[in-house]
């Protein structure tokens, strides 16, 4: 019985771990191949070069200039969408139609293409758009504010708009958190003489953290990932100062055809990531992942 | 319970409307924008409606891009992937979160280690791996690929929606004589729906939106995806922001229909799969 259940198991894994390993196991054995390699584009001949690739790699000031953008990208995005989070799901925590109704559209910004993403913040923001007409309407500006003229002003309007699209996907799930915390926890405490806000801050938030540990540790390796917006906004630019990670690796590769370098790099932010998810297990989180039948 | 501030209750109701103006204003501003006449788009100070009504940008866009094709493409991956996720996803999931076997802890960590790489990482090397296998140009490459980056999410999706179904149904319909298919399918994916379909959607959506491996796998213009044929008009066009603002509605109004009809289902469902215990 017992061998009749783990082979019936391993049958109905099967499909999925072939399908994992053909696309994620091969692809990385060949990464590591390529980064040994000096290949330029695809199909060309590629010869061994030893650590080459990654002696330019971490000797290059932009890798390590896309390094600290992705630092600083990580903790802006972390931050702004934490805030707008918690601020969205503590005021639709109380029931009503319109809260019931918000609960599912605020979610809208995050279903639509980032490419869509793009065009109505370039739109908006462009010389001649909306948000720069209320600045001057309301006397905040003189002249237009080209939002991604300066590297660091184009970091900030890259961070917001990425933000805008990414927070209402949290608000949603800590707000169904919340709502499954029960109220008679806060009531009870507010009966011994606690203020609204200690109950907050002493009975909810720490009854949130298994979700917050989930959402911190996938919302950073979403925000990391992030390629899209980035490239259609700003090439990464301007003077490489929105170049996350993600926009060198696919800079190196199709832009500058240097396909070593990029799958050397690819190697090195491999490492960084793996570390962090690491040190994110060690303080607790992999019970939440261990799953009981 | 003592009563609310009413100072404080307005200034909630303030927040939330700022809240609400940021989340939906950009749509609104694109929509009235994708009817505005050239000169209209352009004008400044700008109007907050058309002043006068046309349809002049979307008979352009359907004039100078592929948008049939592009949607044709776009729905042809999401669907086939959709298929494919949901499928491999439940019967991994089933065998993880309900079978007892040698190895399952292993097998889930390796999982999740795979949701956790980096996709983009993996462009490179899967553009190889698509190459050796004939796939380069075909929509099929665009389908495995996205099968990798949904699949192990969605497995992690469905626990929570095994995890409600209680045991003991399983082992009534064994003692019936139902043998393992049997109660799979009668049984399990009938109480199943909600995982399924809120997985599904997610599937959907994630595919629908997936841009650096469509924008390099696909060759020919024709055979592009949305997101990857509209961003063309980008560079083209960067001025004619009636015309992209007709694209950006027309790329988001599919998803948008799509949302309208199981928005609900699948926002319960997300918090539901990601909110166990």
């Amino acid at each position: 019985m017992r061998w009749r259940t783990s082979f019936l198991a391993y049958l109905l894994l099967a499909p999925l771990l072939i399908w994992l390993a053909v696309t994620i196991a091969v692809p990385v054995g060949y990464l590591v191949y390529l980064s040994f390699t000096d290949m330029g584009i695809f199909g060309t001949s590629a010869t061994f070069s030893g650590l080459e690739n990654f002696k330019d790699v971490l000797r290059s000031e932009r890798f390590w200039q896309a390094g600290r953008n992705t630092l600083v990208w990580i903790v802006g995005n972390g931050l702004a969408q934490v805030t707008l989070a918690f601020a969205v799901a503590r005021l639709l925590y109380r029931r009503s139609a319109l809260t019931n109704f918000l609960q599912v559209w605020i979610i809208l910004p995050w279903v639509v293409p980032g490419v869509a993403a793009v065009i109505i913040w370039r739109w908006m923001l462009s010389s001649i758009g909306i948000v720069n007409f209320g600045l001057e309407a309301t006397r905040l500006v003189d002249s237009p504010v080209s939002f991604f003229a300066k590297p660091s002003i184009a970091m900030a309007t890259t961070i917001a708009i990425n933000s805008w699209r990414w927070f209402p996907l949290l608000a949603v799930i800590l707000l169904a958190a919340l709502r499954n915390i029960p109220s008679e926890l806060r009531e009870a405490a507010m009966v011994d003489g606690a203020t609204e806000n200690q109950t907050w801050w002493y009975i909810v938030l720490p009854l949130l953290r298994p979700v917050l540990y989930v959402l911190g540790l996938l919302g950073t390796l979403w925000s990391a990932n992030i390629f899209d917006v980035i490239w259609l906004l700003t090439k990464g630019g301007p003077s490489g100062g929105t170049t996350t990670l993600p926009v060198y690796l696919y800079e190196e590769a199709f832009a500058r055809f240097s396909l070593g370098t990029s799958a050397a790099g690819s190697v090195v932010m491999a490492v960084f990531v793996l570390g962090f998810v690491m040190l994110f297990l060690r303080y607790g989180w992999g019970r939440e992942l261990g799953g009981r039948r | 319970m003592r009563a609310r501030n009413p100072l404080r209750s307005a200034g909630s109701w303030v927040l939330l409307l700022l809240i609400v103006v940021l989340v939906f204003a950009p749509f609104y501003w694109i929509g009235s924008s994708s009817f505005k006449t050239p000169p209209d788009v352009i004008k400044y100070p700008p109007s907050l409606f058309p002043p006068t009504w046309t349809l002049q940008n979307f008979q352009k866009l359907f004039a100078s891009t592929d948008y049939p094709s592009y949607l044709t493409s776009s729905l042809f991956i999401a669907l086939a992937t959709t298929l494919i996720t949901v499928t491999l996803a439940t019967l991994a999931a089933y065998a993880i979160y309900r079978l007892e076997f040698p190895g399952r802890l292993t097998i889930l960590r390796l999982m999740v280690g795979t949701y956790v790489f980096p996709s983009i990482l993996l462009l490179i090397p899967l553009f190889q791996v698509m190459v050796q296998l004939g796939l380069i140009n075909s929509l099929w490459s665009l389908v495995v690929a996205n099968v990798t980056f949904t699949a192990p999410f969605s497995v992690w999706l469905m626990r929570a929606f095994l995890e409600s179904i209680p045991l003991e149904l399983e082992e009534a319909a064994a003692i019936d004589g139902a043998g393992f298919f049997q109660t799979l399918g009668l049984v399990i994916l009938p109480l199943l729906r909600p995982g399924l379909a809120t997985i599904a959607i997610y599937t959907f959506i994630t595919v629908w939106t997936e841009f650096p491996f469509a924008s390099q796998f696909i060759i020919d213009d024709a055979k592009r995806p949305l997101p990857v044929g509209l961003a063309a008009i980008i560079g083209q066009y960067q001025i004619d922001w009636g015309l992209l603002a007709a694209g950006a509605v027309f790329m988001a109004l599919p998803v948008v229909i799509l949302f309208a009809f199981v928005g609900r289902y699948f926002v319960e469902g997300l918090t539901t799969g990601a909110l166990k215990e």
